[in-house]
């Protein structure tokens, strides 16, 4: 059976699926009715709100269809140049994270030393820390008088990193943010590589540059293309990190400061509608250079590779390498703890703050944003995860259990919020719920119901907005659970009589119980972080989640920057946890869940 | 084993909610106990002051009437929000505290949403001996068949908006303290100014035309230090002569163009005004443009020598800072509604604002810094955390009704200026703060503050939008559109002073 872990969506896209599903038996009621579900779990909380945006983007307050709109934003300068810096964003980032994660791949594929093991897990660390917190912790390290001025010596007027370095900024961190997605993909393509093609090219004298050149860099196209897809779509819409630098020429940014504008602007649903055919082109184009003409079996190995030892000054500088990456990436982070403990305005002109205390962690407690943010974030992630998880273990039993013809766009549909930006799903819903309370009375005659109106009580929306972004998470963990238990063992209780949900409940869910609630930790500690939904979602202070809290916060005046740092230690805290737990709960095979 | 890191997830979730519990367990029950009374106010204040109110009205209460109170607050967010939460007609809260006099006059009285206030007139006397300050009504002035004051809202606390600077960074560049808006103008401030958008921040907006405004009332001025017999006529006759007519607006001008070279040395346009201190504060700006106790607040946090405030003498906006008993109350929660409001305006409520903490008579935890609206408590500044008096600081200048009414269409052509032409004005400004003559440097300046757009456009623009808005038309669209127009416009003329200037 094809492993799903270690074969990128694409893959089950491919058209020799289709033909196995041809001569397959005829599927199971249960399946059937289990797809049928599905897609209209999709067609609702997936599909409906893109159109949506669409429909927003192209009409009239008086209901009249018009392209104004959207032919509008190509002239306006400031629109189109939000476009352009995106865009350089997202290039620019794809391009570090290639750089940083490419040779430590080979490395830990091709290669074993001391600590690797080890070094390997702390890569992933960054990947669940959210960006913007570190940006706040960037702001402090690059500040004028910042600790890295204070390194490498300033004059009277220190230097002026994010003035001058702004949209550097925002690609480093982002970068540093991003490179595992892009390490787990080009780690899985390595290992799947057949070495005897290289032992073949190496045999008929092509040197090292050669070989990688020719053999291994076209074999690794499909896991290069599904990291850099990931990678270019992430930061091409991403919204936090570049709000919290005051970047603001970037398409993301300048949705988001639209909509707080003005209300009812349909200029902001057009440049969203921009910002998807955008996020599509980049994906085409992707698909065209890298993606083109590959077969899965090619890249299918046939021998497992046996990896060459290091020792001494080489593997002490393999080491060195995978460290000295951690490093960078967590140094925001670093930044945002040693604030979080800091007396007010205490890190000035130092390398290292002057004074420290615990009084903000207290006052996070007493704050009447701080500690509730924490219960809203908490109860909606919890929320989310039970919509993900029941979501998502339907769409893996269909797609791994079932024979139904069409399983591979439930799969690809799974995906789909991987390769949606967030702030077009968000925008989705807040568009659909502004459309159903100004429809609602026209058609009822009351009011619409309050869970329906986003502006009054947000909660319904962000949870659904949360599931479905989390989703592929809880799918990919699930499929992964599935795959490794042998279906004989639920054919055997079926025989013996068991029911279909005894089978279930006996058999299936303690068998891959360990896979569910790593898919529920990740799904619950992404949800938690997540901001694109979160930032627009969450109109009213009362109902504001942690992360929309962070960002008010450090914002606000005296100490609200080191209230944002406690809460920040405290996400981070929690979700290092989060990510060790599902580590050590799915062992190798963490890497399949952040897989495209 | 591999479930320990469940347990320890278990753990960090609780804790907060554990610790809070433990730590404020003695607390609500000491306030549950003692208290019988309760008061629901809808607020923008800030935790600081919402906590020493809460604990000076209930004392206050106790000493007067015998009884404690609790204030119970919602907090919607910021003035829009309050506004938008309370269009909703919650029935539960009976006051609403804060947001300045724009908000009380143009969102809440016209919805009908307050009532008119029987306060005690001998207060109402003694707290405004007048009723405006250099022009800005202080409360509103309803008054009922009898002639009695009934104002709908009362203001209790003043506002005004300044320059907050950071005196070690000022040093440094061999600057000396700043002293008027046209001192954040100094080209050795290029990208050290930190600014608001004016398009999100409503004060800041409302500061920017203060600098405008300035200059119209020089341009005033200089109208009738030509024409002093003109000076009697009545300001509708006045509005009619074509020859005062010009002297605004090239007054208007003037002020644009002040407030571009500030643009110029713009730093960012950041959407939350909050962020211009605490800038100034780390040292990332030299200066900014800030409200008064955002500023003072910031000076507390990092001291003195990081970031102080200046009120520029004769040509900032102090207005005042509201409060209001809505229209649904009745009964005895009137009444205690009403003593809140009388509260507020005593001389102990209004030297709460400004009082150290620690002293007798003053906060608990930290000082509020904000201005009371009594003139006299100015008198006694005994124990005071600032020492100031905004009656005086006005210089007989405050913002003017009929001038204001341009602000809604004069802040799409800032954003068009100053934010989406912002790569060309920085590349036409730094291309002539190259040119070595001092002269002819001087002279590119003020080509590049003369701005390609009157007042009358300005005018032309607001009577097209009301007639769009009365249409039902697409007032969106056209906004957007125009706004590119006069991007382009402003654009071009950037382009022409870099050009002069190579």
């Amino acid at each position: 059976m094809t492993s799903i872990e270690q074969e990128p969506l694409l893959a089950t896209m491919l058209p020799r699926r289709a033909k196995r599903a041809r001569n397959a038996p005829r599927p199971a009621l249960v399946h059937s009715i289990l797809a049928g579900c599905l897609y209209v779990f999709f067609a609702v909380f997936l599909i409906w709100p893109i159109l949506q945006i669409v429909r927003t983007g192209f009409t009239r307050p008086n209901g009249a269809l018009t392209s104004e709109y959207f032919l509008l934003i190509f002239k306006d300068a400031v629109l189109v140049r939000g476009l352009l810096n995106a865009a350089a964003i997202a290039i620019g980032v794809t391009l570090l994270t290639l750089i940083i994660s490419l040779p430590l791949a080979i490395l830990s594929v091709r290669y074993t030393f001391p600590g690797r093991g080890l070094l390997n897990g702390l890569l992933l660390v960054p990947l669940v820390l959210p960006p913007f917190v570190g940006a706040i912790g960037m702001q402090i390290v690059l500040g004028r008088y910042g600790p890295l001025t204070q390194l490498v010596g300033g004059g009277p007027m220190g230097i002026d990193w994010i003035g001058k370095y702004r949209a550097a900024g925002v690609v480093i961190i982002e970068a540093l943010h991003l490179y595992p997605v892009m390490l787990l993909n080009l780690q899985a393509a390595l290992a799947n590589l057949d070495p005897a093609m290289e032992q073949a090219a190496a045999n008929l004298g092509a040197g090292r540059w050669t070989i990688f050149r020719r053999i291994t860099l076209p074999m690794i196209r499909p896991g290069l293309f599904a990291g850099c897809t990931l990678v270019l779509i992430w930061s091409f819409t991403e919204l936090g990190t570049p709000l919290m630098f005051g970047f603001y020429t970037v398409t993301p940014v300048q949705v988001f400061e639209q909509i707080t504008e003005v209300a009812g602007n349909p200029v902001p649903y057009a440049l969203v509608v921009v910002l998807l055919l955008a996020s599509s082109l980049l994906y085409l184009i992707g698909k065209v250079v890298l993606g083109r003409g590959f077969d899965a079996t090619t890249t299918k190995a046939s021998v497992a590779a046996g990896s060459i030892r290091l020792r001494g000054w080489k593997a002490a500088l393999a080491a060195g390498a995978f460290g000295l990456v951690f490093l960078l990436a967590v140094v925001p982070h670093v930044s945002v703890i040693l604030t979080s403990f800091s007396v007010t305005g205490s890190w000035y002109k130092t390398f290292l703050p002057a004074h420290f205390t615990l009084d903000h962690y207290r006052q996070a407690l007493t704050d009447p944003l701080a500690l509730p943010s924490v219960r809203n974030s908490l109860e909606y992630a919890a929320w989310a995860t039970a919509v993900a998880l029941v979501v998502g273990f339907a769409a893996a039993v269909v797609i791994v259990r079932s024979t139904i013809r069409s399983r591979w766009l439930i799969d690809a549909l799974c995906m789909l919020p991987l390769a949606v930006p967030g702030l077009v799903l968000s925008f989705g819903y807040l568009s659909i719920s502004i459309w159903l309370v100004k429809l609602w009375p026209v058609k009822f005659h009351h009011p619409a119901p309050l869970f329906l109106n986003v502006q009054e009580w947000p909660v319904l929306m962000l949870v659904l907005a949360y599931a479905a972004r989390r989703l592929p998470y809880v799918v990919r963990a699930a499929a992964a659970g599935l795959q490794q238990t042998p279906r004989d063992l639920e054919l055997a209780a079926s025989n013996l009589g068991a029911s279909r949900f005894t089978v279930l409940r006996r058999i299936t869910l303690p068998l891959i119980l360990a896979n569910l609630i790593a898919g529920a930790l990740l799904a619950f500690a992404f949800a938690m972080l997540e901001v694109s939904d979160s930032l627009i979602l969450a109109q009213r202070m009362d109902y504001y989640p942690i992360t929309k809290a962070i960002l008010d916060l450090s914002q606000r005046l005296g100490d609200g920057l080191y209230i944002a740092s406690a809460l920040g230690v405290w996400a981070m805290v929690l979700l290092t946890l989060t990510i060790l737990g599902a580590n050590a709960l799915l062992g190798k095979k963490i890497g399949a869940v952040f897989r495209l | 084993m591999r479930y320990v890191y469940l347990v320890l997830f278990a753990i960090v979730l609780g804790l907060p909610f554990a610790v809070r519990h433990v730590a404020m367990r003695g607390q609500t029950i000491a306030t549950e106990e003692s208290n019988s009374l309760r008061l629901i106010i809808v607020t923008v204040h800030n935790g600081d002051i919402r906590r020493e109110f809460a604990r000076a009205f209930d004392a206050w209460h106790r000493s007067h009437f015998g009884t404690g109170v609790v204030l119970d607050y919602r907090v919607p967010g910021g003035t829009s929000d309050m506004v938008h939460f309370l269009q909703g007609r919650p029935t539960d809260p009976q006051i609403v505290w804060g947001g300045g006099d724009y908000t009380y006059y143009h969102d809440l009285q016209p919805l009908g949403l307050l009532q008119p206030m029987h306060l005690d007139p001998r207060l109402l006397e003694a707290a405004f001996p007048q009723d405006t300050l250099a022009g800005v009504h202080l409360y509103d002035g309803t008054k009922d068949s009898r002639g009695t004051s009934t104002p709908q809202w009362v203001g209790v606390a003043l506002s005004s908006f300044g320059v907050v600077y950071n005196p070690q960074l000022y040093q440094t560049l061999g600057l000396s303290t700043p002293a008027a808006w046209a001192d954040l103008a100094n080209p050795k401030l290029f990208s050290l100014v930190a600014l608001a958008d004016p398009a999100h921040s409503g004060s800041a907006a409302v500061a920017y035309m203060m600098v405008i405004q300035r200059a119209m009332a020089d341009g005033e001025a200089d109208f009738f230090k030509r024409n002093p017999q003109l000076k009697a006529l009545a300001k509708s006759d006045l509005r009619k002569r074509p020859d005062y007519q010009a002297a605004i607006a090239s007054g208007w001008k003037r002020g644009m163009g002040q407030l571009l070279l500030i643009a110029a040395n713009a730093r960012y346009f950041t959407d939350s005004s909050e962020v211009v201190p605490t800038d100034v504060g780390r040292g990332e700006a030299a200066a900014g443009m800030a409200i008064d106790f955002y500023a003072r607040v910031t000076e507390e946090t990092v001291g003195p020598d990081r970031a102080r405030y200046i009120a520029p003498y004769a040509s900032t906006a102090i207005t005042p800072d509201g409060v209001a008993i809505l229209g649904h109350v009745s009964g005895p929660q009137l009444e205690l509604a009403t003593q809140f409001v009388e509260f507020l305006l005593t001389p102990e409520g209004q030297r709460l604002w400004i009082l150290k903490a620690g002293v007798p008579g003053g906060p608990v935890e930290r000082s509020l810094r904000r201005m009371p609206i009594r003139r006299d408590v100015y008198t006694d500044q005994s124990g005071w955390a600032d020492h100031f008096n905004p009656f005086e600081e006005a210089g007989g200048f405050n913002q003017r009704g009929e001038w204001m009414a341009l602000l809604s269409d004069t802040r799409p052509i800032w954003d068009a200026a100053w934010i989406d032409s912002r790569d060309a004005l920085l590349d036409s400004y730094a291309k002539i703060l190259k040119v070595p003559d001092e002269q002819r440097r001087a002279e590119l300046l003020r080509q590049l503050a003369d701005v390609p757009i009157t007042m009358r456009e300005v005018e032309d623009r607001r009577t097209e939008r009301l007639r769009l808005e009365a249409a039902h038309a697409d007032v969106n669209l056209w906004s957007a559109q125009q706004r590119i127009l006069w991007g382009g416009r402003f654009r071009a003329h950037y382009a022409a002073v870099a050009k002069n200037a190579m």
